[in-house]
């Protein structure tokens, strides 16, 4: 079971390779080698899930090959449960985007290859347990998502491309700082670039001099990891590059980013950020938690502003992973937990959404709920395409924290995590849960009910592909929101190590 | 005497190959007939005559270091691998100017024969080991420049460039010179081996006296390597100058001169704590400065060979930052830079002076999608652009992670933050070529036609360290750790 990992991460690469052998015009045959590699790497990523041990928290199916010896720089991959969750979550939907990708027509051959590439680098953010490899696949991450916007796009994709891939490398490279610091901070031993060793608040009591300035280590780069993590959150303020990177990109792109780019963050400041920071942590949480609620509220209210249905779901990311980043900040058990479980939740919710969004948008070529000159865009929608309508309410109920479905569980767990911390933040965000029932309800409204619009007489119901890839979301959100005890186990032996540790500062 | 000088000689066989090879070729070129067939001749004759400098080059590398002709320069590891990367260099500029409109067609054989100069120029510079070597160097160097600055002779933009590099190159050498013949006032003696113990003693003014003459004297050299505040010529020249030897400015004499520059910080300033604290200061600023011009400058500019000439500048603010840190692993840093911005640079300027040939100008428009023209051409450079910006998994990002390794291990954290914000700056400017390949909708699909296969082979060749520097970069690594300088 060892080398599993390097199969999950190689997979997509192997895919990719297949790809780009095959001669560029046979369409169907890129589309089902994509769809193999995908479907292996789904197939892989539950083998592991059955072989997963619940009861440690340790890093499991660890592989670890000396890579640069000068600087101790190791191929070190491993896996807690977490990671399993979002190794999982990544596996699902790059299957499920294969095969909503099934009619892109501009240059197949590119299309696919990249995405395979994109979800290689993906597992290998989140595999990596060597700071380095850690953020080579970070950065490198940017590159085919840089491509996937800027070609592949709406009409302003490549303004989007550009600002997400500059705002990401803009956090990132302080990122590098704060790496290399620590790499010298721990005297530049064998264990100097693994994430691990430096975990457990060993920098409490180191300080650095800037301009002759003492300065506490832990809380300076602290804040440099901060960065890095927050802007692809994103939190509040850093979160400007979203909608449009959202609105432009691709539907399969949007999935994926929304899915589990943007868990990449959060990730980051539970593997990152707060195990090897601790101190710094729990002093900034506050601060962390005031950013999370501002997110809540701040997208909550952009997305009821909204006449575009891809930017209100997109803004209503930045809402959702506003409650994951309160979650974590609670620093609790049930917070973190809920958090976590957010961070799966969202990414099979909003997933949804998003695909939802990218069918009617085959069919109307628009994505306007109120035109620019006033009109409805869609509506009377319910009576036109039923079994579209059906799953766009398991969707949006999931979302909005409908209880029954998976956005309730993990939003309950966050509330009760932080109402022990900050009361009258919690008594805050309840408002946001309010006010994403509130736009999300709306835009039914004005979608699904009233007259049918005349332009929306001809749109034929999903077809047997679409109805295809959605079932298994709509398993998760269903099942998963009656029965979440599966993930919960998963996660709970690293959650716990996490929330003790933080317990100690 | 005659033995003591042969076994000198010994030791310098690289350099006496190429004087060989220089007079040679102008021998060739004045006797053999201008004909299309000889002047590939004397293509593989230099270019083999250039590949066999680097066999006693390499058998020089891992040897004990000696001072040879009477102190006058120095063999060690350090000029070794410098002189073997500038070898390496100048092939793969001849070898791009074999495709170059400007330089093949319109001229003979002068570009190699001027290319082969410079390198021994640049070669007397790395090694030099006293401050009258060092200054022959800087000029046999400049002088050769000039001249090919102007190779493009019936456009006035070159001529401009020759004429304003020979005024500043005029100007800086004279204040170098007068820098030099102040420090000899102020320690006596001219021979490194000398200058390093005195400087250790030296008390009050001339402390003072030798940082002031030095900071003349690096003028000389900072205006080798276009820092700041010297850069101002370096756009104008290498816009003006056919590309192969822009190509050839950028990595070549500027080696030469960050070599020279950190074997005189190396000699001047690790005896001292206070002419080293002064001087490190001074660095840094410079540094910063020389990054943020460059960077900042770069966005602006609508010319390709421009837009890299500004890059070039910023690159040089981050090589310096070796100098800065003043240790071994600030020199392992510079050569691995070294390295992997020569092979990024002869990809980025080949593809570019292919397209100039092809359409007359470099203007971003001629990249404008590429990728429909041509797939190869554009994914190479788009892969170099991000691989200048330090985007892994290509060699700028390892090149630019060891600068921000050595700066962070002597806690410059100021200056790392300075460097991580220009990283951004050069990001957007490099992302902004890249997406007028990619997205851009070119005006005609048709095919850029020429790129013959030889032009697939070299461009691939000379791509595949770029990205395989990215990934398993700890051979040259080591190699590149081995340069150690000898002073005494």
């Amino acid at each position: 079971m060892n080398g599993i990992l390097n199969w999950i991460l190689w997979m997509p690469i192997i895919g990719m390779v297949a790809v780009l052998l095959v001669p560029k015009a046979k369409e169907n045959v890129i589309r089902f080698v994509t769809l193999a590699s995908t479907t292996i790497t789904l197939i892989l990523s539950i083998v592991l899930y059955m072989n997963f041990d619940n009861s440690t928290a340790d890093m499991q199916f660890v592989v670890k090959i000396p890579w640069i010896e000068s600087f101790h720089i190791n191929y070190y991959l491993g896996l807690d449960g977490i990671t399993m969750l979002m190794t999982f979550l990544n596996a699902l939907l790059f299957f499920i985007c294969t095969l909503s990708s099934w009619t892109v027509e501009k240059n197949l051959k590119a299309y696919f290859a990249l995405l395979l590439m994109l979800q290689s680098t993906v597992f290998g953010v989140f595999f990596s347990l060597d700071f380095f490899l850690f953020y080579v696949y970070w950065e490198v991450m940017l590159i085919p998502m840089f491509f996937l916007i800027g070609i592949w796009g709406g009409e302003n994709r490549e303004y989007a491309a550009v600002k997400f891939f500059l705002y990401t490398f803009f956090g990132s490279i302080f990122m590098l700082v704060g790496i290399v610091a620590l790499y010298y901070a721990t005297g530049k031993g064998p264990d100097s670039f693994s994430i691990l060793a430096h975990q457990g608040g060993k920098f409490v009591n180191e300080t650095v001099s800037i301009f002759g300035n003492e300065i506490s280590f832990e809380k300076l780069f602290f804040w440099f990891m901060f960065l890095g993590f927050a802007i692809k959150v994103p939190v509040f303020p850093f979160h400007t590059w979203l909608p449009h990177a959202h609105v432009q990109a691709p539907t399969a792109v949007s999935v994926i980013l929304a899915g589990v780019l943007l868990k990449m963050g959060t990730y980051g400041f539970l593997r990152i950020a707060f195990p090897i920071f601790p101190a710094a942590a729990v002093e900034y949480s506050t601060l962390i938690a005031v950013l999370g609620l501002i997110s809540v509220i701040y997208g909550a209210f952009c997305a009821m502003a909204q006449d575009d249905v891809k930017k209100l779901i997109a803004y209503s990311s930045v809402s959702h992973m506003g409650f994951v980043m309160l979650g974590i900040s609670a620093m609790t058990t049930q917070g973190v937990s809920g958090a976590v479980l957010q961070m799966f939740n969202h990414g099979t919710s909003t997933a949804m959404m998003f695909l939802l969004i990218g069918i009617i948008y085959e069919r109307s070529h628009h994505r306007w709920i109120v035109k620019p000159d006033g009109s409805l865009g869609y509506g009377g929608l319910s009576t036109k395409l039923p079994k579209f309508t059906t799953v766009f309410i398991i969707g949006m109920f999931a979302s909005m924290g409908l209880p029954g479905l998976s956005g309730f569980i993990s939003e309950a767990l966050i509330f009760l995590g932080i109402y022990q911390r900050f009361t009258t933040i919690t008594v805050i965000a309840v408002v946001g849960l309010l006010l994403g029932a509130a736009y999300l309800l709306w835009m039914f409204k004005r979608m699904f009910f009233g007259p049918v619009n005349p332009e929306c007489e001809e749109y034929e119901d999903m077809n047997a592909r679409e109805i295809f890839y959605m079932i298994p979301l709509c398993i998760c959100v269903i099942v998963f929101g009656i029965f979440p005890s599966p993930l919960l186990n998963v996660m709970k032996a690293s959650v716990g190590q996490l929330v003790d540790l933080l317990a100690k500062f | 005497m005659i033995q003591q000088l042969l076994g000198f000689l010994s030791y310098y066989i690289p350099e006496v190959m190429l004087v060989v090879l220089m007079t040679s070729l102008l021998v060739a070129e004045a006797s053999v007939k201008d004909e299309h067939g000889n002047r590939d001749k004397i293509y593989a004759y230099a270019l083999g005559f250039l590949g066999l400098t680097l066999i006693p080059l390499f058998q020089n590398s891992g040897k004990a270091p000696v001072h040879v002709f009477f102190n006058a320069v120095t063999i060690d590891q350090f000029s070794t691998l410098v002189k073997i990367i500038m070898v390496i260099g100048t092939m793969g500029s001849i070898l791009l100017s074999r495709t170059s409109k400007d330089i093949y067609t319109n001229l003979k054989s002068e570009f190699v024969i001027l290319a082969v100069g410079v390198l021994i120029g640049g070669m007397l510079l790395a090694s030099a080991n006293n401050m009258l070597t060092m200054y022959l160097g800087i000029e046999i160097l400049s002088i050769l420049s000039y001249v090919m600055a102007t190779l493009k002779r019936d456009e006035s933009t070159s001529a401009e460039a020759g004429l304003k590099y020979i005024l500043y190159g005029g100007l800086t050498a004279g204040i170098a010179l007068f820098g030099m013949s102040h420090i000899y006032g102020a320690l006596g003696s001219i021979q490194f081996v000398d200058v390093v113990d005195k400087v250790g003693s030296l008390q009050g003014i001339q402390l003072y006296i030798v940082m002031a003459s030095f900071v003349l004297f690096f003028a000389g050299l900072g205006y080798k390597i276009s820092a700041f505040p010297f850069h101002m010529w370096s756009p104008d020249v290498y816009q003006g100058a056919p590309i192969p030897v822009t190509t050839f400015f950028s990595i070549v004499p500027k080696l030469a001169g960050i070599a020279a520059l950190i074997r005189v910080s190396m000699v001047f300033f690790t005896n001292n704590t206070i002419l080293m604290n002064s001087w490190v200061g001074l660095i840094l600023v410079v540094a910063a400065m020389t990054m943020t011009v460059g960077n900042v400058t770069a966005i602006g500019q609508n010319s390709v060979k421009r837009m890299l000439a500004f890059s070039s500048i910023g690159h040089v603010g981050l090589m310096i930052l070796g100098v800065a840190v003043l240790n071994e692993a600030g020199i392992r840093a510079i050569i691995f830079y070294g390295i992997v911005y020569m092979f990024m640079t002869f990809c980025a300027f080949y593809i570019t002076s292919y397209l100039n040939d092809q359409y007359g100008t470099d203007n971003y428009d001629v990249f404008r999608g590429l990728i429909y023209k041509n797939p190869l051409m554009a994914l190479i450079m788009v892969g170099t652009l991000l691989s200048l910006a330090g985007i892994p998994p290509f060699s700028g990002f390892v090149a630019k992670f060891n600068i921000f390794n050595i700066v962070i291990e002597k806690k410059y954290y100021g200056i790392a933050i300075v460097a991580a914000i220009n990283s951004v700056i050069s990001l957007y400017y490099y992302v902004r070529l890249a997406k007028v390949i990619i997205f851009g909708k070119a005006d005609s699909n048709e095919e850029v036609v020429g790129f013959t296969r030889f032009n697939q082979t070299v461009i691939l060749a000379l791509f595949v360290p770029v990205v395989l520097l990215g990934i398993f970069w700890d051979k040259v690594f080591t190699l590149a750790g081995s340069a150690a300088i000898f002073i005494k």
